[in-house]
């Protein structure tokens, strides 16, 4: 039994390095990943925008707006495409008729994707530290009094925003594997992926909307669509994070939320077996 | 009595067309009996449910109805794909890997125990011919070099079956009858070996048994000789026979209450003309560049 166990999880990471290697050498992850830098590495040119705030928080918000935005569009058509270029160039033909689950087929190109998207979340969380830490330093210079404390800026916390979104990131490529694993095209699984990641991203709007309903049935209606559609929001800290000294993201809260996301990241998985047994290839 | 490679029966695929529950069949009441240690060929035009068939013979898709097992054990399962290699039509595998990396890659997931990796993957891309071009990358590779590869993938684990769909579509005369000595070869090894193909004049040659399909139906099925063998007649293929010897041998066949049916020039076929050719060629070639090396 747990032989077995162990000879199914190397095939899973077999299938998950051979699909991380597939990925690197997509041109689109390349030319987003180029971009996503880019705009991190200039964000401090476009200081004028920054609508009142210092220039470390701007600089900050930059870029974890960035690494949100690209880093959603990634996850969704990189897990969208390395899945429909196994079926539409029948490499799943030969891949399944080996003494392979399918289960752990699936598993494989989720977890791929999801390595690909650690690769893009430490590149642009290191990029963005590095702006950081040079604005910061220029500015310890210009302005030494601001400073009398040491540096402003946590670096640290950066590292778990990342890993917050890295987490989100997996949730996101769970959903695009479930409606891959029904779809017929790219196209369509691109489009609705984006879809329910909208649905997630504002779903906790739609509960405070309906919070106080009355009808029994409607209210556990709202509830239960609730625990379908994860809650984004959960993973926005940004604010708590990096300046804020008075109110410090507890570590278990970052543990919970991150076990929140695992959960999710599982359950569409184990969604998408559900349908993907069934595909005939 | 020993188990059978493959045991098919009853089975019939539908695929469903439309949305008023119209369906397709694919594959029609088919029952067949692969022995152990046989090249079996599945032929048929296309359409005919061979494609579809072995899908279902490898677990891919599942049928309406009947049954399939392998060498005992239900074609569904994982376990029966342990002892099954496949090499699918127009197979298209990871361009960014080496030949070398892809038969590698797949035999680690056939779970080939890693002490044996290196010289299985060794050996059989050196049983396919492309131990040369083992180390190019796979987007680099002609149609008969993908062939090759993939039917190196498909032996990788040694697997006791090997199921090949159209093996030589698309691959010229030369590869084909390189694929064909490789499927002889894996025969040699114990090993049962299905084709399914399209282009008859290749199997012919090749298989032990055949079953010829049509619209999913089974329409014939035996061994190549008690299939193409015509009635009670004989030829007799004869060198420099005299108009007078040929009046005496008629002659003769009549007084034997037969009759001469037919004469015609024995016909060598295009394939073989053209395999003759090229292994002319290729040795007087060889030959000289023999000679320009010597000297």
């Amino acid at each position: 039994m747990i032989h077995s166990l162990i000879n199914s999880l190397v095939r899973v990471r077999l299938i998950a390095g051979n699909t991380f290697l597939e990925a690197v050498r997509q041109k689109f992850f390349n030319a987003l990943l180029l971009i996503s830098v880019a705009l991190v590495f200039s964000s401090h040119f476009f200081q004028q925008f920054d609508f009142g705030t210092g220039e470390l928080k701007f600089i900050t918000d930059f870029g974890f707006g960035a690494l949100f935005f690209f880093g959603s569009i990634l996850a969704v058509t990189s897990t969208t495409q390395l899945f429909f270029n196994e079926i539409d160039n029948r490499t799943a033909l030969t891949m399944l008729a080996k003494p392979i689950f399918k289960l752990e087929f699936i598993a494989g190109k989720l977890l791929g994707a999801w390595l690909l998207m650690a690769v893009f979340v430490a590149l642009l969380s290191l990029v963005l530290a590095g702006i950081l830490y040079w604005r910061e330093s220029a500015l310890m210079l210009m302005a030494s009094e601001a400073f009398v404390d040491g540096r402003l800026v946590r670096y640290g916390d950066i590292a778990v925003f990342a890993l917050l979104q890295w987490v989100k990131f997996g949730m996101i490529a769970g959903i695009s594997l479930l409606v891959a694993s029904f779809a017929q095209t790219n196209l369509y699984t691109v489009v609705v992926s984006f879809f329910v990641l909208l649905v997630c991203q504002l779903q906790y709007i739609a509960l405070e909307a309906y919070a106080g309903i009355e009808s029994a049935f409607a209210s556990l209606l709202v509830r239960g669509l609730a625990m379908v559609f994860p809650n984004f929001q959960l993973f926005n800290v940004g604010d708590q994070l990096v300046y804020d000294v008075e109110t410090v993201l507890p570590l278990v809260t970052v543990c919970k939320i991150t076990v929140y996301g695992l959960f999710y990241m599982l359950f569409f998985l184990g969604l998408a077996q559900l349908n993907f047994r069934r595909r005939e290839i | 009595m020993p188990t059978p490679a493959i045991q098919i029966e009853h089975l019939t695929k539908d695929f469903p067309i439309g949305l008023r529950g119209v369906k397709l069949r694919a594959v029609d009441d088919l029952s067949l009996t692969i022995g152990d240690n046989q090249i079996y060929g599945l032929l048929g035009p296309n359409g005919s449910g061979k494609s579809t068939t072995l899908k279902i013979v490898l677990g891919l898709l599942k049928a309406s109805a009947g049954s399939c097992h392998i060498f005992g054990q239900a074609s569904f399962s994982v376990a029966a794909r342990r002892s099954v290699g496949f090499l699918p039509e127009a197979p298209y595998f990871y361009r960014f890997l080496s030949g070398r990396e892809l038969v590698r890659y797949y035999a680690r997931v056939c779970g080939v125990a890693r002490g044996r990796i290196k010289s299985q993957v060794d050996s059989v891309i050196d049983l396919v011919g492309m131990t040369e071009a083992a180390d190019r990358r796979v987007g680099t590779y002609s149609k008969g070099m993908l062939q090759r590869i993939g039917l190196a993938q498909a032996i990788v684990h040694d697997p006791k079956l090997v199921i090949l769909d159209e093996p030589t579509a698309g691959v010229d005369p030369l590869g084909s009858a390189a694929i064909a000595d490789i499927i002889r070869e894996l025969k040699r090894q114990g090993k049962t070996v299905l084709v399914s193909s399209h282009l008859l004049a290749q199997i012919e040659g090749l298989c032990d048994r055949v079953a010829i399909l049509h619209r999913g139906k089974l329409v014939r099925e035996g061994t190549i000789a008690d299939l193409v063998e015509t009635g009670n007649a004989e030829s007799y293929v004869i060198e420099g026979l005299s108009p007078e010897g040929r009046k005496a041998v008629e002659a003769s066949i009549a007084a034997h209450g037969a009759k001469l049916a037919r004469v015609e020039k024995p016909k060598l076929s295009l394939d073989a003309l053209f395999l003759a050719e090229v292994q002319r060629r290729e040795a007087a070639l060889s030959g000289e560049s023999n000679e320009r090396s010597a000297l």
